[in-house]
This record gives structure tokens, C-alpha cells and sequence, in this order.
């Protein structure tokens, strides 16, 4: 337990020399990972492991996911992007996807926030309230 | 000794008593007719006293003591028989008494029996009443229930029925134009 604290710990560190201007370098990421391997230490793999788990996190919150029933129109797309900026960094990294399953409306997925106007979701709260 | 020898020895010494009036010639004569013996006479009456004395004193007396004492006995025995009637007759009021009191008792019992019977019979109605109407609140309850469940299942079905009906129908009556203002909606709501 103590090492896998101190593993953490050092991964923490490790990931924030990764950082720059608040985003991370994939760069840097590289070399620490490569850099942890050569050292061979004995919780390499634990401090890789809990590195790992930093670099999905940070990922996951400077990727956005946007779904909507019918292809956006070009304007669409970059004022949804100009928001999304505007509103997480300018390091989030935006991606449109189709689903005709979601009916109608959009969803956007950043993080842990999710904004749905989907008339999948409106017939979902609906079913609910039944 | 007999009624008839009675008789006859009243007659002979009325006879012998009434001699010397009419002369000792006559009498003699009749006793030597008789074959009387004056001196035998004479002594069988004193050996017949002297009989008579020691029977009195050596068997009447002890045959009336016995006689008393069997008399004695005898009233005793009525006495006793007198006090056991007595006895009896108290025995036999005692018994109808306690004839009397038994039957009383029974009919008491009898009654009280009766009474708790009836009082049995209306604790058990009631109990059974009181049951049946549990039950009934039971099924009531039950009742109501099932009614809640169904009627929110039928509610859920219809739902789902809607929900299903509405996304199909909602798919194919949407443009593109309704399309484009659901995602513009949706994106007015990521705001600072």
C-alpha cells in the first residue's frame, strides 16, 4: 500500500513535468514513460500504471464528444466548437460523430459534463416519468 | 299345663274347700272313692312346695332374670330399631336434602354451563368475525395493491408503447431544419 501511495505520488509528479501551459505534452509523455522504463525500478510498472490512468483522465477532459442524429452544417460545427473553447481551453480536442439512434437534437460529452438535447433523451425522462 | 288341667284343678280344690261344710263323711268318702291318700297327699304338696321353692329360687328367678334382661334386650333392640328408624328417616331427609342440593347444583352447573357455552360460542362468532373482517381488509388491501401494481405496469407499458411510437414517428416527421435548431438549442446551453 505505502508503495503504491508513493508510486502515485510519483506519477503525479512525473505527469505534471509533462505539462505545458496547463496542457499536456505528448512529447514529455513519451520520454517519462521511456524514462521509467530504462530506470527499472521496482514499482516502474505501478508509477506507469497510475501515469496511465493520469494521462486517460487529462484526455478525457480536454476531449469533447459531439453526437447528433443528422450530420452539422459547417457553421454548426465550428460555433459548437467556438463554445466548447471558449468554455474548457483551447486545448480540447473536438469530435463529431453521426447517431440517426439519438433521433433528433445533439449531445455533447466533455468530461464528466454531458449537455443532451437529444429527443432520445427527452423520450428517455419521458419513459421515466411513466 | 293346659286350659282343660286348669279347669280341673279349680274344680278339685273348690271341691276340697267346700268338704267341710257338708260333713267329713262325704268327703271321706269321695276320697277314698278318689283313692286319695291323705298323708301322701300331704307330703307330695310339701315336696311339691319345696319343688316350687327351689325352682323359684334356683331357675324362675334366673328364667324371669333372663327373661327381663332378654326383655331388656328386646326393648333395647326396639329402641335402637326406634333410633336407627329415627337415624333413618334423618338419614334419608339428609339425603333428600343432599338430593335436593345435588340437584340444585346440577342444575346450577348445568346452567353455568349453558351460559359459558353461550358465552364461548359468542367470543368464538366474534373471533371469527373479527377474522373474516381481517381477511376482508386483507384481501382489500391486496386488492388495491394488485390494482396499484397493475395499473403501473399499464402505465409503464403505455409509456413504453408512447415512447416507442413517438421515436419512430418523431424520426421520420423530423427535417432537416428541425434538426438543425435541436442542435443549435442544445449547443446555446454550453454557456460560461
Amino acid at each position: 500500500m505505502i508503495s503504491n501511495k508513493q508510486a502515485k505520488r510519483d506519477a503525479k509528479q512525473l505527469f505534471r513535468l509533462c505539462l505545458v501551459n496547463s496542457l499536456l505534452d505528448e512529447n514529455r509523455a513519451r520520454q517519462v514513460v521511456q524514462q521509467v522504463i530504462a530506470a527499472g525500478q521496482r514499482n516502474s510498472w505501478a508509477i506507469l500504471a497510475a501515469f496511465l490512468r493520469l494521462v486517460r483522465l487529462d484526455c478525457t477532459e480536454h476531449t469533447a464528444k459531439v453526437e447528433s442524429a443528422a450530420p452539422l452544417s459547417a457553421e454548426l460545427r465550428a460555433a459548437t466548437q467556438a463554445r466548447l473553447t471558449s468554455l474548457y481551453g483551447p486545448g480540447l480536442t473536438t469530435s463529431f460523430s453521426d447517431h440517426p439512434s439519438l433521433i433528433g437534437g445533439m449531445r455533447i460529452q466533455v468530461g464528466s459534463d454531458v449537455y443532451d438535447g437529444t429527443v432520445q433523451a427527452g423520450l428517455a425522462a419521458l419513459e421515466k416519468r411513466f | 299345663m293346659t286350659g282343660d288341667d286348669c279347669a280341673n284343678m279349680t274344680a278339685f280344690y273348690a271341691f276340697i274347700q267346700a268338704a267341710p261344710q257338708n260333713g267329713g263323711g262325704q268327703v271321706a268318702e269321695i276320697a277314698r272313692t278318689f283313692g286319695v291318700d291323705w298323708t301322701h297327699l300331704g307330703a307330695q304338696i310339701i315336696s311339691f312346695g319345696i319343688v316350687c321353692l327351689v325352682l323359684y329360687k334356683f331357675a324362675y328367678r334366673r328364667v324371669l332374670a333372663m327373661l327381663e334382661e332378654r326383655r331388656q334386650q328386646i326393648a333395647q333392640g326396639l329402641a335402637n330399631a326406634e333410633k336407627i328408624k329415627v337415624e333413618l328417616d334423618r338419614i334419608e331427609a339428609q339425603r333428600q336434602e343432599v338430593m335436593a342440593h345435588a340437584y340444585a347444583q346440577a342444575a346450577k352447573s348445568v346452567d353455568e354451563g349453558h351460559a359459558a357455552g353461550a358465552r364461548v360460542l359468542e367470543q368464538e362468532t366474534r373471533k371469527a368475525a373479527a377474522a373474516a373482517e381481517q381477511i376482508m381488509v386483507k384481501a382489500h388491501e391486496a386488492a388495491a395493491l394488485d390494482h396499484d401494481r397493475m395499473l403501473a405496469e399499464l402505465k409503464r407499458e403505455v409509456g413504453r408503447l408512447v415512447v416507442q411510437a413517438t421515436a419512430r414517428v418523431t424520426g421520420k416527421i423530423l427535417t432537416p431544419e428541425d434538426h438543425r435548431r435541436l442542435a443549435e438549442e442544445t449547443a446555446k446551453q454550453v454557456v460560461m
